[in-house]
């Protein structure tokens, strides 16, 4: 079954259509890249994926419940784990903080939630002294697995990721490109919305964005 | 409970920021206190006074009243005899001016009266042998202007009523508790003893300086003489004789008699003194009464009550008692001491429009600060909505950092204005005072008495004569200067108390509210994914 599903998903903005008819499926344990050129709406389909948009017409199925019945904010902060292009961490707070901020929007209980953010950031390549350090102290790489933290520090099915690797050198981008696969293997469904072809090689699944248009290959 | 701390962390991370919003709430913070302090000790002052004070209170006839409600006649060419009627106005004054004994003592009987004393005002001249105290500026008045007229017969009837040319003020006084001076120790027999209470014998008490002026002794008799019937004479005993220290304060008038010198006042008891007045009525009884020579008194009741609330509800039960419109209930102690608070209440009033100024000019500073807070906070916001953060919250947590800000520079604040609120407001009175003085001094020279009676600056209050006793200026001036005797508030103990506390709290919500409210009203404005994408 799957666990995120577009029907018919139509997106304008100022009349101009941006997205039309967009029927896409999405499954645990699977990667996902969703490619196309620029201007495709790529970005605009994940806006909506992410419940940051709302599509002009058609419906988000999540788990086979309409979002739209599910309050947008705890869709973000509970469903669904963005992992933005850049970034979009807290840079007043240390790694470890914004790892556990989102646990505490996302209603995560547990007085041991320090040790499980610490674990998360550890699990992505993140150590201890690197895990207290304010954002802007921590390299493009060291940003994004924070970020890649944060998505999965109240465990959601969904991990959405917008170009993780677009402003990574090709080790990063690999190690990178690792913890997706780990993440994919232990049952999340991994969306990446990317214009490379080296990461829509690693995916199981590609769909291609064009003009007004998408289809499945 | 995140919030609160995500709200702590927020501020620890903008310290500049937060350090400039808590200067500047400490600025408003100290101001109000002080601001606030000034009302509550003007108010505390106020209250604790009338409380503990025991009020005093009179009914005299309201002649301002009388005045409105006298309507003369039409003028001649309107029909009527033409303008104000005199006759039927001295007639309507005759008729009202006094209340008699038996009313004085029907309104006592008000359930808010703790007690209840009167007395009677004769005066009177001695013969050869028992002269005023005087000086030389009275002799030659008197003597320049009426040297070929006997004592007392100069002005008639003007002078029977106001002793405006007698000799002596004989006071008869119904208990001991009606000698308030020397009930409040102003005011001692040094020699005798004081006449019995309600006695009808003619025992008096005399000054000591009208004793050693008529080389008088304890023992000895002193003559009275009607000034208008130098025929009608009464003999007291002098069974004790006094000083009054008020009489050093209370002055002489050149212009008006030696009889309001108060060393030549005689004390005696009503009974004693109103025996007299029925023996000279008796004496010159007349066919027509308005022409009668005899000893006239001016009765006075006093009305004593436990507090202030009791003297408010004294009027109200005298009017349900019979007491005629034209009648008013007065307290001279009120007026004191309403008179006395004049610059702390200014200070009050001024201290309450700077705290408006103040607040106001905050409110705005603050409104403004943190809209720039906001927008400068906008990536966060997106940042926070965008994972998750209901928008409710992120405006939550940014009031948060607003009111625990304010509150520390509040606490700051009010802690430093309570020390600083004492001296203050006593160098703003101190301040006051002197510009009301000033002002009563300028007031005192622009009627040309300034600069002879001012040259000690004491302020407007007419000097007192080394030699007080035998009189000074100081009662002449005090009719012009009704401020003069005013005993001001001239400093304060305390002023930040429970009541201030709680309103610097109150500041603080209100100021952390509507700074709030502007950042609150730009927080749910924002969209997550616009901000994220103009800064991507």
């Amino acid at each position: 079954m799957s666990v995120l599903e577009l029907k018919d998903i139509c997106f304008s903005y100022d009349k101009t259509p941006v997205l039309k008819d967009i029927s896409f499926e999405f499954e645990k344990g699977k990667m996902y890249c969703i490619v196309g050129k620029s201007g495709a709406g790529k970005t605009t389909l994940l806006s909506i994926l992410s419940g940051l948009a709302a599509p002009t017409s058609g419906a988000i199925l999540y788990n086979g419940e309409d979002i739209k019945k599910i309050d947008k904010y705890d869709f973000r902060s509970k469903y669904i784990g963005v992992i933005f292009q850049s970034f979009n961490l807290l840079t007043k707070f240390t790694a470890l903080e914004n790892v556990m901020l989102s646990m505490d929007i996302a209603g995560v209980k547990g007085k041991d939630k320090k040790s499980k953010a610490m674990q998360l950031l550890e699990s992505v390549g993140l150590d201890e002294d690197e895990a207290n350090r304010r954002i802007l102290k921590l390299s493009g790489g060291q940003q994004q697995r924070v970020a890649i933290a944060r998505s999965l520090s109240y465990n959601p099915d969904i991990i959405l990721a917008d170009e993780p690797t677009g402003n990574l050198d090709s080790e990063t981008q690999n190690e990178i490109m690792e913890i997706f696969k780990n993440l994919a293997k232990n049952g999340k469904c991994v969306i990446i919305v990317s214009h490379s072809p080296d990461v829509a090689e690693v995916c199981d699944v590609k769909y291609e964005l064009k003009k007004i248009s998408g289809k499945k290959k | 409970m995140y919030i609160i701390k995500n709200a702590l962390r927020c501020i620890s991370r903008a310290k500049s920021r937060n350090i400039l919003i808590g200067v500047i709430v400490f600025i408003i913070a100290v101001s109000s206190c002080i601001g606030l302090s000034i009302r509550q000790a003007a108010e505390s002052a106020k209250e604790e006074t009338l409380n503990s004070m025991s009020v005093t209170a009179t009914i005299s006839f309201d002649r301002s009243s009388a005045m409105k409600d006298f309507t003369p006649t039409e003028k001649p060419e309107q029909g009527g005899e033409g303008g104000f009627d005199r006759n039927s106005f001295k007639e309507m004054m005759g008729k009202a001016s006094s209340l008699s004994l038996d009313e004085y003592l029907k309104y006592a009987q008000a359930h808010s009266v703790e007690d209840f004393y009167y007395s009677l005002t004769v005066y009177a001249n001695g013969d050869d042998s028992f002269e005023p105290v005087s000086n030389d500026s009275t002799e030659q008045t008197q003597n320049g202007s009426m040297e070929n007229m006997p004592k007392g017969m100069s002005s008639g009837k003007a002078g029977r009523i106001f002793g405006q040319d007698s000799d002596f003020t004989l006071v008869g006084y119904s208990s001991e508790t009606a000698m308030t001076s020397f009930a409040d120790g102003t005011a001692s027999v040094t020699d005798g003893v004081v006449f019995s209470e309600g006695t009808e014998n003619f025992d008096c008490i005399i000054s000591e300086e009208l004793a050693a002026y008529n080389d008088l002794a304890v023992g000895d008799t002193v003559n009275l003489v009607n000034p208008n019937n130098e025929e009608e004479i009464y003999t007291l005993a002098v069974v004790g004789i006094y000083i009054d220290s008020s009489a050093n304060e209370s002055s002489f008038s050149p212009f008006g008699s030696t009889s309001t010198d108060p060393a030549n006042s005689i004390y005696l008891s009503y009974n004693a003194l109103n025996s007299i007045v029925t023996s000279s009525e008796e004496t010159n009884t007349s066919e027509d009464d308005s022409e009668t020579a005899a000893l006239s008194g001016n009765l006075e009741g006093t009305y004593v009550f436990a507090d202030v609330d009791s003297y408010e509800k004294f009027e109200e039960q005298v009017r349900d008692l019979g007491l005629d419109e034209s009648y008013t209930v007065t307290s001279s102690d009120i007026t004191a001491f309403e008179n006395s608070l004049t610059p702390l209440n200014t200070l009050s009033k001024t201290a309450g429009y700077f705290l408006i100024v103040i607040l106001l000019i905050g409110a705005v500073i603050l409104v403004v600060l943190n809209i720039f807070n906001v927008r400068e906070r906008k990536y966060e916001i997106g940042v926070l909505t965008a994972i998750g953060m209901k928008k409710g919250k992120v405006a939550l947590q940014f009031l948060t950092e607003i009111f625990v800000v304010t509150l520390a520079a509040i606490i700051l604040g009010a802690g430093i204005g309570a020390v600083s609120s004492v001296p203050v407001t006593n160098a703003l009175l101190a301040n006051q005072i002197e510009s009301t003085n000033t002002r009563a001094e300028q007031t005192e020279q622009n009627f040309g008495r300034g600069p002879n009676l001012m040259e000690d600056g004491t302020n407007g209050k007419a000097p007192t004569a080394p030699d007080s006793k035998g009189g000074g200026m100081g009662g002449f001036m005090d009719m012009f200067n009704p401020e003069s005797e005013n005993n001001y508030v001239t400093e304060i103990s305390s002023a930040t108390n429970l009541t201030v506390i709680l309103q610097m709290l109150g500041i603080g919500i209100l100021l952390t509210l509507i700074a709030g409210a502007a950042s609150m009203l730009f927080v749910m404005r924002y969209e997550p994914l616009k901000i994220l994408a103009n800064r991507d």
